[in-house]
């Protein structure tokens, strides 16, 4: 299977400490990796090189085979990368059609296009069957985001990208500041995701979490990947002790650095 | 399978079911309170002023005078309302208003005697003088859009410029000497009813003296007809465009709506310039309906404005308002203006009434808020 994003040797310095040195990774169509890695591993700065925050110092990003290079987070969204953020990035004034059609917002044509309104059943009619795809149920469309619960909102922004066609999302701490029962209903959006072959990059410190949609996990530690290992043949035990540098997978020839020698970038990866 | 229903944790929007109708409720309360409002001030004054004075507060007349009063704080209202949606405010509008009389009233001063027509010459002046206007809306969108100057800050100093300019092209002094026909267009009616008689527009019936205008009932003055034209223009943009969808998107989240793509800067630019626009219509309406300019024309309608905007639902917060809501709070502040003088109230206490009504709108606006989240 072709990989839909292939991340080759990715390298980011700030300064003297190397936040990220020489990571690869494919993701597959329908495939939800997980990417975990104590504070200050790299996890953020490694996605956000693929969602194009950031700019690599070394290596490159292939998309659907195709090398790209992004400038700005922009970009990378324009390409099919999308990012749901920690704050959604949703207008909590509007509502759900609002907002899934945000900033390309369809209209009808009066007068040869003179008088341009908006076309508020189109888009209502979609919205309706975009949430449908994921298995998304709101009160009402008409609904202020305001009103919805932070599982609600999140699966409205994740409804947003699919319906514009994301070829793959990136996910950082999807539940945490969820309630439970909100951070299921999000787990399982993830998993409708992936059955709809849309592959998802989640990270979270919650590996309980990680382990019930994950297919695959990576973990970082001090910017390196230490491992790359299916879900099924590995246990949360396991994937800690990879985290804080106890076990090293030699099979996978990577043999985690002493401690004093790597530098910290804790500060950086915010 | 029935059993299965049972075993699947309970759909989260359950749990949200009571929150929720909670937040209706308010949000109902908030949309209906101030309709109430207003006719609770209409009940009071007309009982208070049958008691006090024993005039009859509620006549075709003085409604039709409360209207009239309502039109400039209606039309400041509008463009503060887009304003105020952004998570704006504009402060400039009041002199603006006064920029356009003084303006109108300058170029039909001068280019009636040249021997241009009446018509031609007001629509001329008018023209030009709300394009003048929107100058100074254009800049004030400039400087919070791409120079990020604090809204507040610049349409302050935008409104001493703007007054500066009026005094100094009308030497301080009101700009008389109007061609005729204006204060017949600026204090008229669409529609004149003469029982018996019949109907006429424009202008009183043919044949009707001085003594047959008690008969008479004038209906809707003609600059509350403009600003109805005028106020369905701009609730149609506001309410059914793509541009009036992106001003309640960068009122509400200002990033999303930058990351969304949309013309955040273009969009703020022109909310300012549309604000000025109407004060600019607001300002040619004044100098018809008393054939002159002054640079105050519009002054003292700046607070009375933005009162009528948060009155209708509108927060500084930004992301919320409607024109209805505006059309709503306009005509209870000119009710409570319009109300006190039948009353005969020493006119200063307007301004202690319609203060108090902005700071306690704010203050229920907050509250709501508050119990909201």
């Amino acid at each position: 299977m072709e990989p839909v994003l292939r991340a080759k040797n990715l390298t980011k310095r700030f300064g003297g400490l190397v936040a990220v040195d020489d990571v690869s990774m494919d993701i597959l169509p329908g495939q939800v990796m997980g990417l975990v890695g104590d504070n200050g591993a790299g996890k953020s700065t490694l996605i956000k090189m693929i969602s194009g925050v950031y700019q690599p110092d070394a290596g490159e990003i292939f998309l659907e085979n195709n090398n790209v290079t992004f400038s700005g987070p922009r970009d990378a969204r324009d390409l099919g990368i999308e990012t749901i953020y920690q704050d959604l990035a949703l207008a909590e004034n509007l509502d759900v059609s609002s907002n899934i059609f945000l900033g390309r917002e369809v209209k009808k044509r009066y007068l040869g296009g003179l008088i341009r309104t908006l076309n508020w059943p189109y888009m209502h009619e979609e919205s309706a069957s975009a949430l449908d795809r994921l298995d998304i149920h709101v009160p009402s469309l008409m609904q202020q985001i305001r009103n919805l619960s932070g599982g609600q909102r999140q699966a409205v922004a994740i409804a947003r990208s699919v319906y514009w066609n994301a070829k793959m999302m990136i996910m950082d701490e999807p539940t945490a500041a969820l309630a439970v029962p909100e951070q299921r209903k999000v787990l399982s959006l993830v998993r409708t995701l992936r059955e709809q072959g849309v592959p998802v990059i989640i990270i979270s410190h919650n590996l309980q979490d990680v382990f019930a949609v994950a297919d695959r996990i990576t973990v970082l530690r001090r910017g390196r990947k230490v491992a790359e290992v299916d879900a099924a043949d590995t246990t949360p035990d396991e994937i800690v002790s990879l985290m804080v540098g106890a076990k090293a997978v030699h099979e996978m020839g990577v043999i985690p650095q002493p401690l004093e020698n790597s530098g910290s970038t804790e500060d950086l990866d915010q | 399978m029935t059993i299965e229903n049972n075993v699947n944790p309970p759909d989260i929007t359950d749990d949200q079911r009571p929150v929720r109708s909670q937040v209706e409720t308010l949000t109902l309360i908030r949309r209906v309170w101030p309709w109430v409002f207003l006719a609770l001030l209409l009940v009071f004054f007309t009982i208070a002023s049958r008691a006090l004075n024993d005039v009859q507060f509620l006549s075709p007349r003085s409604i039709q005078g409360i209207l009239v009063f309502a039109t400039q704080i209606l039309l400041i209202g509008l463009g503060e309302t887009y304003v105020i949606i952004t998570g704006g405010i504009d402060l400039s509008v009041g002199f603006i208003v006064g920029l356009a009389a003084v303006v109108a009233a300058l170029i039909m001063k001068s280019l009636h005697p040249t021997g241009v027509p009446p018509l031609p010459t007001i629509l001329i002046a008018s023209l030009v003088a709300i394009l003048v206007s929107a100058i100074p809306g254009l800049v004030n969108g400039f400087l919070v859009a791409r120079v990020k100057v604090p809204p507040f800050i610049a349409t302050l100093g935008m409104g001493g410029i703007v007054q500066g300019a009026a005094l100094l092209l009308s030497g301080g002094y009101p700009v008389a000497e109007q061609p005729p026909y204006l204060g017949q267009l600026g204090n008229g009616y669409l529609i004149y009813y003469w029982p018996d008689h019949g109907i006429s527009f424009f202008g009183l019936p043919e044949g009707a003296v001085a003594a047959d205008l008690q008969q008479i009932i004038p209906l809707i003055p003609n600059v509350v007809a403009a600003t109805i034209v005028v106020t369905i223009i701009f609730w149609f943009i506001l309410a059914k465009t793509q541009f009036g969808q992106h001003v309640y998107a960068i009122g509400g989240n200002f990033e999303a709506a930058k990351r969304a793509g949309i013309p955040t800067q273009r969009s703020i630019i022109w909310v300012y310039t549309i604000s000025a626009i109407l004060a600019g219509v607001a300002g040619v309406l004044w100098s018809a309906r008393f054939t002159s300019g002054a640079y105050n024309a519009g002054e003292s309608t700046l607070l009375t404005a933005i009162a009528a905007v948060v009155i209708g639902g509108a927060s500084l917060f930004g992301g919320e308002g409607t024109v209805i809501g505006t059309i709503v709070g306009s005509l209870i502040v000119a009710t409570i203006q319009f109300g006190l003088v039948i009353l005969g109230v020493v006119p200063f206490w307007q301004f202690v009434a319609v203060g108090v009504v902005v700071i306690v709108a704010v203050v229920v606006d907050q509250f709501g808020r508050t119990i909201g989240s």
